[in-house]
């Protein structure tokens, strides 16, 4: 069992499909160490994003327990799951899913409001935050005046707003082109390295490339692979 | 979350959707304007009627009239016309008024008689203008009674005769619209009818003969005063009377007050004694109609008379006797009303009790006033739910807006979710919005509320200088501005929470999927 990092054991997440049950996973058991760097691979609707959002607090499984960061979050309700959360996971999205009318700065300040965190404080990490993903001159741009890559940057910052343990990546790169694509990697791999765990859910192989672990979802269930 | 920041996300997330917020903050300006314009005007008139009241000290006053007596009686009504003894408590007589002053906390009573010389006046004349009575009335001028005054002052304890109050309409025909206070000081003359025998008339010791008298002859123009009768042919004359105040129309509409002894003495006519003449009940003191009991009893007299040797046609030698007022009062049936003056509002009804057990009926100014905030009250209901539905249409749009904004900002949710929001954090971001268009459609209502009132007030004080609301504030009181704003924010709440309940209970993963 890894400790501090995430620990899967016999989930099983079924979905109601008209008058049929669907195995989205099917009794996975997972353990993955804190700081690694794993990908997770496999074809659509094999269950990458239902594993992600078990493991990230967003969905709950139907049977089984999910342990992350020491936290069993069978266990907790919706107030506890939600800080945790919060605190404890950054996402990135393929979208970005930027607030649009608000900037850089404001977006990254989200989940730190979200934290009660005051606002001075919060406006010093955010900055503190985009300066790290190189964008500290790009404080008060509204989503539409940034780039993809520029955008998925502040998604990013935004994750990492709250020191969160791990990241979850649901296809970084999905909407980019493969240089800022790249740079994206690069800025995940960087984070990795500070000592964040991160999960990135991918369909490109070259993004696995740079895993220390590769993770394959197949038909609800998972197995090690390989990143070719 | 930070309730400031509930207030930044709320603000941003209006100016997000300008139009949509500006459409349905609209629907509920529209109500709240009504609402304000509406309450503002009962509201008004609720204060103008009840500071007339104290003004007029009606609010500490007191009106005591006669109990009708309903009971049959072969010999008359008690309260009827004819002679009664003073000091009956089922009349309004000098002795009640007295007994009434004597009552705790009565500070003063004023006696008030309508009719007393006014079936001896004919009309009013001045500078070439001759106006008809309308309303003339008296009272004791002992400060009990203070009529709105616009010009000059109140009759006085020492006006007891050749003074009047007139009412600005009166001052208007007059030739003095506008310049009440020049009106003040003039001497008018009451045109008294023929055959006047009442206080400043020449009485003569020899009557004209009877002879002369046509029966038949129908009324004099402009007079009112007999056609016939031994004091027929005595001259009208003009009694002089100074003008000390002019009073508001606005209450008290074509009306002259006399001093009430003034009025007596005019009323109270003198009879040329063994001239044949009998009193036909109050008011008559000339021969009465040809029919009946006294018809018998003038026929008896004259016949006496003639055998004392005085022949039919030939002048009547006659001296003359005058009731004293008491008599002529109690001829009379007592005053119209009494007001009573009390020492404070607490004590009015335990003073009309009292009077109640006087035999007498006693209404207060309150209750009064309180009839007229009631009438006032009903228009207030029927404009307010008239604002009211209004504002009902404007909270379904509150509600649909909402519904619209949680469905266009699914996915946004899933992301707040993600990030750490929790469910009661979106449902309190949605209530504030929704409470936010509430808040601010009163705002705005309040605003142009209160603009429009400014506005007719204008138009009132332009164009109804006298009229009965021309002294009316019409300004949109403090609590109504809360009561509104606060309304129109607990509709927009109440609107906002099935919407956000609804975004609260979103699953974070479908709305994450949402397109």
């Amino acid at each position: 069992m890894a400790i501090g990092g995430i620990t899967l054991t016999g989930v099983t997440r079924t979905f109601q499909v008209g008058d049929e049950e669907f195995h989205a996973l099917d009794r996975v058991n997972l353990s993955i160490d804190r700081g690694a760097f794993v990908a997770v691979m496999g074809p659509s609707g094999s269950g990458k994003s239902t594993l992600a959002n078990i493991i990230g607090g967003l969905d709950r499984p139907t049977a089984g327990s999910v342990v992350v960061e020491g936290e069993d979050l069978a266990k907790l309700g919706d107030a506890a799951l939600s800080r945790f959360r919060n605190k404890a996971i950054g996402f990135v999205f393929q979208s970005f899913n930027l607030k649009g009318d608000s900037t850089s700065l404001e977006n990254v300040m989200l989940p730190l409001t979200f934290a009660r965190m005051r606002p001075k404080q919060r406006k010093a990490r955010a900055t503190a935050c985009l300066e790290r993903v190189g964008l500290g001159d790009r404080l008060h741009h509204l989503p539409n005046q940034l780039s993809g890559g520029q955008r998925q940057r502040v998604a990013i910052a935004r994750a990492l707003a709250t020191e969160p343990a791990l990241i979850i990546a649901d296809e970084p790169t999905g909407n980019l082109d493969s240089a800022r694509g790249a740079e994206i990697i690069a800025m995940l791999g960087a984070l990795n390295a500070d000592g964040v765990t991160l999960l990135v859910i991918t369909h490109d192989s070259a993004v696995a490339g740079h895993a220390d672990r590769v993770v394959e979802v197949v038909d609800g269930t998972v197995r090690e692979g390989s990143a070719g | 979350m930070r309730f400031a920041d509930y207030l930044l996300l709320t603000l941003r997330s209006l100016r997000r959707s300008r139009l949509r917020s500006f459409l349905t903050i609209s629907a509920i300006v529209v109500g709240a304007t009504g609402v304000t314009v509406m309450l503002t005007f009962v509201t008004s008139v609720k204060n103008f009627v009840t500071q007339q009241y104290v003004q007029t000290g009606q609010i500490d006053q007191i009106q005591v009239s006669e109990t009708p007596n309903l009971t049959y009686s072969p010999t008359g009504s008690s309260n009827g016309p004819g002679p009664q003894g003073v000091g009956n408590t089922s009349t309004l007589t000098p002795a009640l008024e007295a007994q009434i002053a004597a009552l705790p906390h009565v500070t003063g009573v004023a006696a008030i008689a309508q009719g007393f010389g006014s079936q001896d006046l004919a009309y009013l004349s001045y500078g070439g203008h001759e106006l008809n009575f309308n309303n003339l009335s008296a009272y004791e001028p002992d400060g009990v009674i203070t009529p709105t005054l616009v010009a000059g002052r109140d009759l006085g304890p020492t006006d007891t005769a050749n003074a009047i109050l007139v009412s600005s309409d009166y001052a208007d025909a007059l030739g003095f619209k506008g310049s009440y206070a020049k009106l003040v000081g003039q001497t008018v003359e009451l045109h008294t009818d023929t055959g006047y025998t009442g206080v400043g008339a020449t009485l003569p010791s020899v009557l004209p003969p009877q002879s002369q008298c046509n029966p038949t002859q129908g009324p004099q123009p402009g007079s009112s005063g007999p056609t016939c009768g031994p004091t027929a042919s005595l001259p009208a004359i003009d009694l002089p009377a100074v003008v000390v105040g002019v009073m508001s129309a606005a209450s008290d509409h074509g009306v002259i007050y006399l001093p009430l002894s003034w009025a007596i003495a005019i009323g109270n006519t003198a009879l040329p004694a063994g001239s044949g003449i009998v009193s036909c009940g109050p008011g008559t003191r000339q021969t009465c109609p040809d029919t009946g009991q006294n018809q018998g009893q003038n026929q008896g007299q004259n016949q006496g008379q003639n055998q004392s040797g005085q022949a039919p046609g030939s002048p009547q030698i006659v001296t003359w006797t005058t009731q004293t007022a008491t008599q002529f009062l109690a001829q009379r049936g007592g005053y119209g009303s009494l007001i009573v003056k009390v020492d404070g509002t607490d004590h009015v009804a335990a003073v009309a009790t009292s009077i109640d057990h006087l035999g007498v009926s006693a209404a207060t100014g309150i209750d009064a006033l309180n009839q007229q905030k009631q009438k006032a009250n009903a228009i207030g209901l029927i404009l307010g739910s008239l604002g009211l539905v209004a504002l009902f249409i404007a909270a379904l749009g509150v509600m649909n807006t909402m519904v619209m904004s949680v469905f266009e900002r699914t996915r946004e949710i899933g992301v707040m979710r993600a990030l750490g929001a929790r469910r009661s954090t979106i449902r309190r971001l949605f209530t504030f919005e929704a409470t936010a268009l509430g808040f601010f459609g009163g705002l705005f209502g309040v605003i142009i509320g209160s603009v429009f009132v400014l506005a007719a007030k204008n138009v009132i004080s332009k164009s109804v200088k006298s009229g009965s609301l021309s002294g009316a504030n019409f300004s949109v009181p403090i609590w109504l501005i809360v009561v509104v704003i606060a309304g129109t924010s607990a509709i927009g709440l109440l609107s906002g929470f099935f919407p956000a309940r609804r975004a609260a209970r979103l699953d974070p993963v479908e709305a994450l999927r949402y397109e």
